[in-house]
């Protein structure tokens, strides 16, 4: 219980709104896609990815190669292939029922008017083909047809399919509350089983709703028959009321009862939760896994020194951490992303002792400190003061033997030098670069860098780190 | 004091400075102590020829195996002590302590140079009290 409570409190609001996010664009992926061969597809791409770990996890080297090139090429095929479904969902509706809504119904479909239209229709033996498309594309499985867009009534589809009309023999489409295309031309099943009696009519909404989740009614021109294709199965349907309850439950929105409402209620808590399980999985697996330990060298980064003052020396320069979380996210560990940094604004002149702890060390989420290895660091700070010291040249090489250099003097003489008190107090002179003797020949001027030594030193504000020579050279008696 | 290498010349020469002014280019007549002592004038040698500085310089090559602090003083008002004090590359090498007397006085002292001392070097010219009355610089070369 104890380390439960433990575990608890190590989440942070950040895992909470991970978890949620991730979970809440799984769920609307279910709803936006569920029923679609787009859905199903993506189920079979992630029971690869995962078999995929799980041949890595075995060492199966050959699989895992053959399974990820599998995966990597899937995902461009569902891209070129579903690229319809895709768009539909993207484009065709709004913000809102992408991101909030659970249905894509915007016009109710006059069931009732279709389902009297078509036995009126049957009962005259006038032939017809009429297509409910379901959440999959028809726009790459059907030919031809000419936009129609016209409010269904019953003289429409009446006159759509009277045998004079020139469009009569083809497929009318049926989107919401309107005929958006008619004279369509459908897949043609190929089926060998069916009935003999079944004309080019029946194979062609057989065709059509084998190929894609679209629901057909035909009626028999020369039987006067009504029949619902959906799926790979044609059936005939006998009565109105029937057919109207196949259509609204095809178009989702028959008047469901409550234990098919209470049902769908279900499906969609199901998914919701499952979608929260499997993101929680992730998480837990790529976050909270601590099988894998690294060790870093990280510099230690000391901050906000006290103006007026300087670090001479540290006990460290870096220092060694040891991390442990799941082997993807410590794979995945780059040395900008771990920081070790203390704070110097509370420190005195003279030795400080510092403790690292974790407050010190910046990590990456799920990334867990073991150890700090040295723990204690010690720095140096002394005050920083400027003062004025003479210049001296460092001659080196040798005169011609006939020469000797009398006299040297620098411009400036001295120089005001900044840094560390306890460093410049020990500095008597500032020396010049070494200056080469061997290629003067008579009185003269040059210039020469100073030098500055150790490092930390500077120039004082307006001094410049170079100086004139002014040297004298006479011939030897 | 470090001094295993160092010949050290505290030979005093009451030399009347003024036959040695012309021959030499004065080096900053230095500060005056109390009013009484006056430093007339300092510089580097390669050698002391007839109580007199030889070749002065600010570079001595090793080969020449000598560098010499030569000191003219005015208005001795007593016995005094100064100091040489050697420095190489600010580290102390010598403190050498030598002797003036009333009423002029030249003094000198000298080191003997081998190759551990290539480098800068300077001469700090003090009194008694740690005064520095002149500072010297040179080079040893090869």
């Amino acid at each position: 219980m104890e380390n439960f409570l433990l575990f608890i409190s190590t989440i942070r609001w950040q895992d909470i709104v991970d978890i949620s996010v991730n979970s809440y664009i799984l769920f609307r992926f279910y709803v936006l896609f569920r029923g679609t061969n787009v859905f199903r597809v993506l189920i079979g791409m992630t029971v690869l990815w995962f078999l995929q770990r799980i041949a890595v996890s075995l060492g199966l080297i050959v699989t895992s190669w053959v399974v990820q090139g599998i995966v990597a090429v899937g995902a461009i095929i569902i891209i070129v292939v579903f690229r319809n479904e895709i768009r539909r969902v993207l484009q065709a509706k709004n913000l809102k029922s992408i991101l909030w809504g659970l249905s894509y119904k915007t016009a109710t479909t006059p069931t009732e008017i279709i389902a009297e239209t078509v036995f009126q229709m049957a009962d005259r033996k006038c032939g017809a083909l009429i297509v409910f498309p379901g959440k999959e594309d028809l726009s790459g499985v059907v030919q031809g047809g000419t936009p129609w867009k016209g409010l269904i009534t019953r003289e429409m589809i009446a006159s759509i399919f009277w045998p004079d009309n020139p469009v009569h023999d083809g497929a009318a489409i049926v989107q919401g509350d309107q005929i958006t295309v008619v004279g369509t031309i459908l897949p043609l099943s190929e089926r060998d089983d069916m009935p003999s009696h079944y004309g080019t009519r029946h194979r062609a909404a057989l065709g059509l709703a084998e190929a894609t989740d679209a629901l057909v009614i035909v009626i028999s021109e020369e039987r006067g028959d009504v029949l619902v294709a959906k799926g790979n199965r044609l059936r005939e349907i006998k009565q109105k009321q029937t057919l109207e309850k196949n259509i609204q439950e095809h178009l989702g929105t028959a008047a469901v009862d409550k234990g098919a409402a209470r049902k769908e209620s279900l499906e969609i808590a199901s998914a919701a939760m499952l979608s929260i399980l499997f993101i929680t999985g992730i998480w837990f697996s790529v976050s909270r896994g601590q099988d894998t330990l690294v060790s870093l060298d990280i510099p230690v980064d000391y901050t906000n020194r006290t103006a007026g003052t300087e670090i001479i020396d540290t006990s460290v320069k870096s220092v060694s951490l040891v991390l442990s979380g799941s082997g993807a996210l410590v794979k995945s560990i780059t040395p900008d992303q771990v920081g070790v940094r203390l704070d110097l604004s509370k420190t005195s002149v003279g030795r400080n002792t510092f403790t690292i702890t974790s407050d010190n060390i910046s990590l990456p989420p799920g990334i867990v400190l073991r150890e700090v290895t040295p723990s204690e660091v010690e720095v140096y700070i002394d005050e920083t003061i400027q003062q004025e010291l003479p210049v001296q040249i460092d001659w080196v090489g040798k005169l011609p033997d006939n020469l000797i250099l009398l006299e040297a003097i620098t411009d400036p003489s001295s120089v005001k030098i900044a840094g560390s008190k306890s460093i410049i107090e020990e500095i008597k002179t500032i020396y010049t670069e070494k200056v080469l003797l061997d290629e003067l020949s008579g009185t003269g001027q040059l210039t020469a860098k100073l030098v500055l030594s150790p490092a930390s030193l500077k120039m004082a504000p307006g001094y410049k780190d170079e100086v004139t020579i002014q040297y004298v050279i006479r011939e030897r008696e | 004091m470090r001094n295993r290498y160092f010949i050290i010349c505290f030979v005093s020469v009451a030399v009347c400075p003024f036959l040695l002014q012309p021959l030499l280019p004065v080096k900053h007549v230095g500060s005056v102590h109390a009013a009484q002592l006056e430093l007339f004038q300092a510089l580097m040698a390669e050698d002391i020829v007839s109580n007199a500085p030889y070749h002065p310089t600010v570079v001595f090559s090793v080969k020449q195996k000598k560098a010499v602090c030569f000191t003219v003083f005015n208005q001795v008002p007593q016995k005094l002590i100064i100091y040489h004090n050697w420095y190489h590359r600010d580290v102390p090498s010598a403190k050498i302590r030598l002797t003036l007397k009333p009423p002029r006085w030249s003094t000198y002292s000298s080191i003997e140079l081998n190759k551990t001392d290539i480098g800068p070097w300077r001469v700090e010219i003090t009194d008694e009290t740690e005064n520095v009355l002149e500072v010297l610089r040179f080079s040893v070369t090869e």
